[in-house]
């Protein structure tokens, strides 16, 4: 129930996610430090009505379920709708408001002009994770991309990096409705409720959320913010004259055998981010060593910024920068080639100092002794010191290479269907954090093992070549 | 043959060689010494072409390189390269590589000779040196002797005309000492050069044909090895001599 703290007065916590969050709750541009959207001044009025104080968690939407168990927050108001599988973890307050989803599409698009046109003709359609339009389109078979806001899913749209959006009404009208290069097509369709959501064990809290509820809906509350944030329409005369929901209820049910597929089929682009990254890191790490150790000053100056602004800078800063940041000059890349490039771009910074390192531990003597015996340099490079340099370099190497593996999952940032984003959507969608994490471990671990075991006989076969630089025989 | 004119190499202000002028005929084995940090090694380098240096000339054989081209790799500098083979203090072998490996990676790499033709020479010198029981073991897995053995095979093999060797004796011990001693004597009545510098002066009696005394970055004197030892000229050789047991 709401937390009871000696000092202060009865406080009703709830939870909603403020990022990308308009109009439901986000961060007032006029005033950053508070919050404003119609969930916000629902809730406030709601807790008034209640006699207690309005306090906002901010969390994270695709975890709100799971937030709300670990007891962040009291309720869940967040245009959260229900659906079954919350239905066995959550309690359903009466809806407070009924919404539709709408389609949208670019302004200059001819060809779609309803959903079964998607599906049609095959076309992508972007959609908020976890939510009415996510599981409708994943019911329906519909190609679709799910984002963690509707701002990454319209601009995604935009750049034609997806050919459709289908978004409840409230978030289209705030973040699409006024976009000149886009256009909604079709009447908005198939009616759901946002509702209160509450812990199981709460039900004495449901209660009297219910009856403020009725308050608010009967007084004109209700009708008083929506008609403000202009989303109020004669759909919404049906919550005064029937008690019961009239929404329709989206289910997802997991079914295991589809489940590991989806997963296998994510497992396969984590494989293909973490070789192409690897690729382009291994390469593009040469130059940089390279010029980092033997340039001019300027050479040596750019590649020591490069190394030192990707070493220092988060990898999930630079994939949002490259997926969001990139199409304002132009440049628009599809989500994977995106994580591959970025995190071939972090990852090269490091594997130039492992090169650097690598090549700094073979003595200078060495390069003598090959050239003294005629060997140019690239030759004496080639023969002699390159396969000393790779042995010293091989285990790092390894290393990072587990580590990029691992570090794939930051593409869920920027809408990349991998395993981690797989994890998140499937086990959201059911509740089943615990079994489809264990599945996702066990698809991580079939990776990386076989990998570092791989890696482990390498380089012992290299070691028993020899272990590293030959200590000298002669030393007095 | 070698030949040096007016060899000068100076590092921030610091003179490392100082107009030293050396002859050698062909066959003959000279030795180095004098007081560590004299510039002996940095002679060494320059004198297989590894170290530029500012004033002065290197004659190895036919081949004369001058100070402007001491540093720019040029074709010439890389045949200057090749007329000489260097074995240094701490050896530097090829720890990637066989025992075979270190002696055949250069002639098949760099003179394109077919690999077992080249394998079938390589096992003639291990021969000679008494470690072909290790050809196919690895450098680390050598003792100390051996290493240096196999240092020097690997400078052979490329078939220099002068070899050049850096406190050879330091690895060995007195009876393997002898081996090197016989390779070195062999090596130079084929009309080849060797130069030493060690600090050995026991060693260096025995194979020796002359001696040249090094002070501060100079070539003090040089005489035939029981001349210089016996009757020095220069005050500072007679000091070293004195200092030194023949040890």
């Amino acid at each position: 129930m709401h937390s009871l703290t000696a000092f202060s007065e009865p406080v009703l916590r709830w939870g909603g996610d403020p990022s990308g969050g308009a109009p439901y709750v986000y961060a007032d541009p006029a005033n950053p430090q508070t919050y404003t959207g119609f969930d916000y001044e629902f809730a406030e009025a709601l807790a008034r009505e209640m006699h207690l104080k309005a306090e906002f968690v901010p969390t994270d939407w695709e975890s709100i379920v799971a937030s709300l168990q670990r007891k962040e927050f009291d309720v869940i108001i967040d245009g959260f709708e229900p659906t079954e599988d919350r239905a066995r973890e959550v309690l359903f307050s009466k809806p407070y408001y009924l919404f539709r989803l709408q389609l949208t599409v670019k302004r200059t698009d001819n060809l779609i002009t309803s959903l079964e046109d998607c599906r049609k003709h095959q076309k992508t359609v972007g959609t908020l994770v976890n939510c009415a339009a996510s599981r409708l389109l994943d019911q329906g078979g519909y190609k679709s991309k799910a984002y963690q806001d509707p701002v990454g899913a319209y601009q995604d749209l935009e750049l034609g990096r997806v050919d459709a959006v289908l978004m409840d009404v409230a978030g289209e009208m705030f973040y699409a409705r006024q976009n000149p290069k886009l256009k909604a097509v079709g009447k908005p369709f198939q009616t759901g409720a946002y509702i209160v959501g509450i812990r199981k064990a709460d039900t004495l809290l449901l209660g009297r959320v219910n009856a403020a509820i009725d308050t608010l809906v009967n007084n004109g509350t209700v009708e008083r913010i929506f008609r403000k944030w202009q989303l109020w329409d004669e759909e919404q005369i049906k919550l005064r004259t029937t008690k019961e929901p009239v929404f329709e209820m989206t289910n997802t049910k997991l079914n295991w055998s589809e489940g590991l597929i989806k997963l296998l089929k994510a497992a396969s682009v984590t494989v293909l981010l973490a070789f192409g990254a690897m690729i382009i890191a291994v390469i593009l790490g040469i130059p940089l060593a390279v010029g980092q150790s033997n340039g001019g000053p300027l050479t040596r100056a750019l590649c020591t910024v490069y190394i030192e602004f990707f070493r220092g800078t988060p990898v999930l800063v630079q994939l949002l920068f490259l997926y969001f940041g990139l199409p304002v000059i132009g440049i628009t890349l599809p989500g994977w080639l995106t994580a591959i490039v970025g995190l071939g771009l972090n990852y090269a910074a490091y594997e130039s100092q492992v090169y650097r390192t690598a090549f700094q531990a073979i003595p200078e003597r060495q390069w003598q002794v090959a050239y003294s015996l005629g060997m140019h340099p690239l030759l004496a490079f080639r023969r002699i010191i390159f396969p000393q340099a790779f042995r010293i370099a091989l285990p790092p190497m390894t290393n990072d290479f587990v580590a990029l593996f691992k570090d794939t999952s930051t593409a869920f940032a920027i809408a990349v269907w991998e395993l981690a984003t797989a994890y998140r959507e499937l086990a959201n969608a059911t509740q089943s954090y615990l079994g489809i994490g264990l599945v996702v471990c066990c698809y991580y671990l079939a990776m990386s093992l076989p990998l570092a075991h791989y890696a482990h006989k390498l380089e012992q076969k290299l070691q028993r070549k020899s272990t590293g630089i030959l200590s000298s025989g002669a030393d007095k | 043959m070698i030949s040096i004119k007016g060899l000068t190499k100076t590092v921030q202000n610091t003179a490392l060689l100082c107009d030293v002028n050396l002859k050698l005929e062909s066959g003959k084995i000279l030795g180095i010494i004098g007081p560590s940090g004299n510039g002996k090694t940095t002679l060494l380098l320059s004198l297989c072409g590894l170290l530029p240096f500012d004033k002065g000339e290197i004659t190895v054989g036919d081949t004369c390189i001058r100070a402007a081209e001491s540093s720019v790799n040029s074709e010439k500098l890389w045949a200057f390269r090749k007329k000489s083979g260097i074995v240094f203090q701490h050896l530097h072998l090829f720890p990637h590589l066989t025992v075979l490996g270190n002696i055949t990676e250069a002639p098949v790499q760099v003179n394109k000779i077919n690999r077992t033709e080249a394998e079938d020479e390589a096992k003639v010198l291990l021969e000679k040196l008494g470690i072909t029981q290790h050809m196919n073991k690895y450098p680390e897995e050598l003792s100390g002797g051996e290493q240096q053995r196999l240092a020097i095979l690997r400078a052979l093999a490329m078939n220099p005309e002068v070899l050049l060797l850096d406190e050879p004796t330091s690895a060995l011990d007195p009876i393997r000492s002898g081996d090197v001693r016989n390779l070195l004597r062999e090596f130079a009545a084929t009309g080849h050069t060797v130069v030493i510098v060690s600090h050995s002066l026991r060693f260096l009696r025995g194979i020796a044909d002359y001696l040249a005394f090094m002070g501060k970055s100079e070539l003090i004197e040089m005489n035939t090895t029981e001349n210089l030892l016996n009757n020095p000229q220069d005050d500072r050789t007679k000091e070293f001599l004195h200092h030194s047991e023949l040890n």
